[in-house]
């Protein structure tokens, strides 16, 4: 029983996490892309839990479900959309552009088949020790730099923003 | 017990993922779409760190540490992404990346 489950519950998520990667890349309306992408992020987290990283899954949803899918759809509220609804379709690059990641994406993909063996099942406890262990010793001092980037980005933000007096 | 399902399939899903997203960032012409796929592409990125510590992953968890960066990395990117598309719509009302040429050589 067990044994079927989790390869079909992989499938299931992998065929839900590239179908709405797909409607947010080919859909016309805006809000329909930014709320398939919320989906796949949410797909993502599944993937992450199929892996046992429980912690990084919940991670997943706290950040990209919750704060970029809400910042996203903020920055889809305060510009004007659907000036160009059928741009998908009629413009130079598109063929260009689809060529160029379907001829980088075969090898890729190929490549990625060849990887035979099983991931290592996990120790006890999940990976949240692991992972604290690896951020507050070896990573400590990265840790603060990536504090010192979401300070800098903010600031940035805000004075990219500012209206000007 | 390991796991039933073979590493080569979640970096194959993670492959694909990622050039759906190089396809919407090159195709795409609206700036808000163009980071949506950024992100996705980002994302897919996680799933090979992950799946790759999976491998390695009695050790350590360094592959799920760098994904934490990732993290933070895209929170910071799409901040200031929106605010560049933002500052961009209000000089000229567009959030169309073709019709933005002001500094094209």
């Amino acid at each position: 029983m067990l044994d079927v489950l989790e390869p079909l519950l992989f499938a299931l998520l992998a065929v839900m996490l590239l179908g709405s990667g797909l409607v947010v890349v080919l859909a016309d309306r805006i809000t329909t892309s930014a709320l398939f992408m919320a989906f796949a992020f949410l797909n993502m987290a599944g993937m992450f839990v199929l892996l046992g990283a429980e912690t990084i899954a919940a991670f997943q949803v706290l950040i990209y479900v919750g704060a970029i899918t809400v910042l996203i759809l903020y920055g889809v509220m305060f510009t004007p959309q659907g000036a160009r609804p059928y741009g998908l379709f009629f413009q130079r690059q598109t063929p260009v552009g689809a060529l160029v990641a379907a001829l980088a994406a075969l090898p890729t993909v190929a490549v990625a088949f060849a990887f035979r063996d099983s991931p290592s099942p996990l120790p006890r406890g999940g990976d949240l020790s692991g992972l604290a262990a690896s951020i507050f010793t070896d990573f400590a001092f990265p840790f603060e730099v990536a504090s010192v980037l979401l300070l800098a980005a903010m600031v940035g933000a805000i004075a990219l923003v500012k209206r000007q007096e | 017990m390991t796991s039933l399902v073979p590493l080569g399939a979640f970096i194959a899903v993670s492959a694909a993922l990622f050039f759906i997203g190089l396809g919407g960032v090159l195709v795409r012409r609206n700036a808000v779409v163009i980071l949506m796929c950024v992100e996705l592409m980002l994302n897919a990125a996680n799933l090979a760190f992950v799946a790759f510590s999976r491998r390695l992953g009695v050790l350590d968890e360094r592959g799920s540490v760098f994904v934490v960066f990732v993290f933070v990395v895209a929170a910071a990117e799409v901040a200031v992404g929106l605010a560049i598309v933002l500052a961009l719509y209000r000089n000229r009302p567009t959030v169309d990346v073709d019709e933005v040429t002001e500094i094209k050589g």
